[in-house]
């Protein structure tokens, strides 16, 4: 058939025979090329289309895990300084302008007005509200509920202290079609792609079209390919610009079309695009650019920064309103001049909206690396319940106990002690340091330091280091020994004198006090306060190595713990955080509380994943801690401790122990007031020897960050079985309370002394108390 | 049966956490701030040690009184747990509303809250046990109650109210000696 056709065409032109032949072969040639050609491409649109959908049926997009600090709760008699509020204010975003918008706040003289955003907790949302609060004494003097369902309390929108990102770094917060300005669509469409609800994908009339409107405007104002191609182009190609990759955009562009509507379409773009870089993280999607570039929810956007947003599409960092604000303000008003060509928008509103000005929010001051010490125990906690991929893809959000001010007030302290300690020491080997604040009844980390530079990533001192902790056991062996109050009380004389431990090999062991003398007779709460070292062996050897360590382990240490009588002077590795978790039992009345970093994760939705609650297990006798409690506020007052009084007020009462290792390798202090507890440590990496002892090293870490803290004494509660009575230490005997030598001193029911010395000294037997008894 | 015993005392509870918030101050002492910190820049303590640290040899600090905190400032210690904050007062009012609709784990996140501001009154702490027995985990609610009655201290009412509850809780959980123990205290109050 075809053939014949072939040749009535040919005929009038009488073709020669040679010619016919070679025609004929080309004609065969190419139809069997274009066979094949069809056939490729068939295959080939087959794998786009396998490509196109797998991606984009699948899920989307990887969406990192959020990780925010705790929120700030505000009420009246919650202690905060008027600096640490603007600085919690500032990290969440909040601008200092008068404006009745969300996200924005004003102050004068410890009053501020501040207008929150709200925001969906785990266990229900914050409304958006006005709030008048009022500062004095660090303390809120004042809340009111300006606007807003009325409350006594609120929660600020927590501050997102970091994430856990992909390996390609793309930042996004997903938006549906339901959370848009109603002016973005149209922005959108009018510059990037005006046909868009008509074409199949690609429109070759608006390729022509935009080179038109480009020449008239003399630089380039639309692009040519359709939201459609963009798409493809940044979902599924590279960005080389080839006849190749332009054909296979096309092909997808039709596919994509093909399969979903443009609803689906225009979501995913908006979703997708790149709109500005923060350091390595990329800043994808109109959700995220709103909070990057203005600090607000993309649904709050007005339309000058709608049109802003839109004009960064063309080049974010061109236009960067950060670095190019002129630019990026004659880009905008391009955009609205736009919208008012095409009638979305009337003369007045585009004149109004191109004099604002770029209201562009400070940049964003969390980076990745804000709170690496922090970051990292967050991780190892989440480790134990989240695969790294969901966290990296799943856009879960972490909720942690980290305090933003305590933890710049904790970095600040490391550093201004360490570069004091530092000054004129040799530079190679610094000092270095660790510290670790929790609450002190509930066990959330509040900060966390893990070096001299807190904000370097690296070593994390309060969690890897693994030194000994000296003298910082002693309150558990005078724990241990307090526990059976018919052999010690606070005022049993201990013997202070050298002595000499032969063991079976022939080894000897000859502990020492710091200062290498004796104190010979003194009472325990002397003896701890003051941490002398030969008292406490003797009192560890007394009582038995095994029911200290045995103490130890019902405080929570899991770790290895030697058993030779060294442990008694802190012969004993852990880290900064296992001996804030130890310290936990001893500052709640012998209850453990687990330290915590994170209270819960939910999905992107709010939907809860984990809630890690506080428990409390009560492993020590609370009658025996009141008593070790007493003679660690001794020590703060008149022992080791009293130091930290240089820089704190005399009202704020406090207990504490300090940690010394041989050569002054390590230095140590823990201690708690009523809010917080906090540990640090200072010493060399490579563990070499330092001038420094528990008092002078860790000491005035931990004492400048306490004096920078409102917050409340310790004063624990007298349990039950512990009644208090005046006593003259030094003779072990009930005295009158006007006498010189006289303490109010606690002690377990029964156990107190009964023998009864007058302020002279005299001792009055038990008749005394007998004739007492007598009269009563 | 177990519930409901569990009940009766909780509902003594109730009103006792309402009763509570009436109670008087007192607890703990509140220190503002010895500096006026700013966090951007990097704020000397006004008694800060002296520029040229001098590293003392000695665990145990020279006794120069200057640093020494003032003679007669002694251990500090008191009576009664301190009194439930309004601001957590409201938070326990709304657990109790979740409570009654059956929203255990609300209760529990609210009573948290009231923790964080209130960490030293006994009411928080009976009313975690109380939502931890309605979560029928028993051991955590009997450390709960430990808890407060750590910081009941002479408040005979608080007291009573805790043995109750822990007697309870105990017998509900088998422990029929220890909820014995725990009346017998609650009866000599």
């Amino acid at each position: 058939m075809k053939k014949s056709a072939n040749t009535k065409k040919r005929g009038p032109r009488r073709p020669s025979k040679a010619s016919s032949r070679r025609k004929t072969w080309f004609w065969r040639l190419a139809g069997r090329l274009a066979l094949v050609g069809i056939i490729v491409l068939a295959g080939w649109t087959v794998y786009l289309d396998a490509v196109v959908t797998d991606r984009f049926e699948g899920r989307r997009f990887e969406v990192p895990s959020r990780v925010y600090a705790r929120p700030l709760e505000l009420y009246e008699g919650a202690t905060i300084t008027e600096a640490g509020l603007r600085q919690e204010l500032s990290l969440s975003g909040y601008q200092r302008v008068r404006a009745q918008r969300a996200g924005t706040y004003t102050e004068s003289g410890g009053r501020f007005v501040i207008n929150t955003r709200g925001f969906r907790f785990a266990d229900g949302p914050e409304p958006r509200r006005q709030l008048g609060v009022t500062i004095a004494n660090g303390q809120v003097s004042g809340f009111r509920v300006l606007s807003g369902p009325d409350a006594a309390l609120t929660r600020l929108e927590p501050a997102q202290i970091g994430g856990i990102y992909p390996a390609h770094k793309e930042d996004r917060i997903l938006v549906t079609l339901a959370d848009l300005p109603p002016t973005l669509e149209p922005a959108l469409l009018a510059v990037e792609d005006r046909n868009f609800y008509d074409h199949i994908g690609i429109a070759p009339l608006s390729i022509v079209r935009a080179l038109w409107v480009n020449l008239q405007a003399g630089h380039i104002v639309q692009g040519g390919s359709t939201l459609t191609q963009q798409l493809v182009k940044n979902l599924f190609l590279s960005r080389d610009q080839t006849l190749i990759r332009k054909g296979n955009e096309a092909i997808m562009a039709l596919l994509l079309e093909l399969h979903y509507d443009k609803k689906d379409i225009l979501e995913t773009y908006l979703n997708e695009v790149y709109l500005g870089q923060a350091g390595p993280r990329s800043i994808h999607g109109f959700g995220l650019g709103s909070q990057f570039y203005f600090g607000e929810a993309l649904k709050d956007l007005k339309l000058h920064q709608v049109a802003l947003l839109v004009g960064l599409v063309k080049g974010p960092s061109y236009y960067d309103p950060r670095r190019h604000p002129e630019r990026a303000r004659e880009r905008r008003n391009l955009v609205i001049e736009t919208l008012l060509a095409n009638g979305s928008i009337d003369s007045k509103t585009a004149r109004r909206a191109e004099a604002e000005p770029l209201g562009i929010a400070d940049k964003p001051s969390y980076s990745e690396d804000r709170y690496p010490a922090f970051i990292d125990l967050v991780r190892r906690h989440l480790a134990r319940d989240y695969r790294q991929e969901d966290l990296q893809n799943q856009g879960l959000r972490i909720f942690t106990t980290l305090n933003p001010t305590l933890q710049s007030t904790a970095e600040q302290s490391v550093r201004t002690t360490l570069q004091q300690l530092n000054e004129g020491q040799d530079e190679s080997s610094p000092l270095e340091s660790a510290m670790v604040v929790t609450s002190r009844d509930n066990g959330e980390v509040l900060a966390l330091v893990g070096g001299r530079k807190p904000d370097y990533a690296g070593f994390n001192r309060a969690v890897d280091a693994q030194r000994p902790i000296g003298s910082l056991i002693k309150p558990f062996t005078y724990l241990t020994a307090l526990e059976q109050p018919d052999r010690y009380t606070l005022i049993t004389p201990l013997e202070d004198r050298r002595f000499a431990l032969v063991f079976d090999d022939g080894r000897r062991w000859e502990p020492k006090n710091y200062e290498g003398n004796e104190h010979g007779m003194v009472p325990l709460h002397t003896a701890l306060a003051h941490s002398y070292n030969l008292a406490a062996v003797r009192t560890g050897l007394d009582i038995g190595v095994d029911a200290v360590i045995e103490t130890l382990r019902k405080f929570g240490v899991t770790g290895p713990v030697s058993d030779y009588p060294s442990m008694l002077l802190g012969a004993v590795s852990m880290s900064p955080v296992t001996v804030a978790s130890m310290y936990q039992g001893l500052a709640t009345s012998g209850f453990n509380i687990p330290l915590r970093t994170i209270r819960g994760v939910t999905t992107a939705q709010g939907e809860v994943l984990s809630r890690y609650n506080l428990a409390v297990d009560q492993v020590a006798d609370p009658a025996a801690v009141h008593l070790v409690q007493y003679a660690m506020q001794e020590t703060m007052r008149e022992g080791t401790g009293r130091s930290a009084y240089r820089y704190l007020p005399s009202s704020l009462s406090l207990a504490g122990k300090t940690g010394t290792t041989d050569d002054g390798r390590d230095s140590w202090f823990a201690g708690f007031s009523g809010d917080l507890l906090a540990v640090t440590w200072v010493g060399h990496d490579d563990n070499a020897p330092t001038s420094l002892t528990g008092a002078t090293g860790a000491l005035p870490v931990w004492a400048r960050f306490m004096a920078q803290v409102p917050q409340h004494g310790f004063s624990p509660v007298v349990p039950d079985g512990v009644k208090y009575d005046w006593v003259d230490s030094r003779t072990g005997a009930l005295t009158d309370k006007q006498c010189d030598n006289a303490r109010f001193m606690p002690f377990i029911v029964g156990s107190e002394p009964t023998d009864r010395v007058s302020c002279s000294g005299e001792l009055t037997r038990r008749i005394r108390g007998w004739f007492e008894g007598l009269f009563q | 049966m177990k519930c409901q015993s569990i009940g009766a005392t909780l509902v003594v509870l109730g009103a006792l956490a309402l009763a509570g918030c009436a109670s008087g101050p007192g607890g703990s002492i509140y220190v503002p701030p010895n500096s006026s910190p700013d966090y951007g820049t990097a704020p000397e303590p006004p008694q800060s040690a002296p520029q040229n640290s001098t590293i003392r040899k000695s665990e145990q600090p020279e006794d120069t009184r200057q640093g020494a905190a003032e003679p007669g400032v002694t251990p500090s210690h008191q009576q009664s747990a301190d009194s439930l904050s309004p601001a957590a007062a409201s938070l326990l009012r709304k657990a109790d509303a979740l409570l009654a609709q059956g929203n255990t784990q609300g209760a529990v996140s609210q009573l948290e809250r009231a923790q964080r501001i209130s960490p030293r009154s006994v009411e928080v702490y009976y009313k975690l046990s109380q939502a931890y027995v309605a979560l029928g985990q028993l051991s955590v609610a009997e450390q709960f109650t430990l808890k407060g009655l750590s910081l009941a201290g002479q408040n005979a009412r608080l007291q009573r109210a805790g043995w109750m509850l822990l007697a309870d809780i105990r017998r509900a959980s088998g422990n029929t000696a220890g909820a014995s123990r725990a009346e017998e205290r609650a009866a000599a109050l």
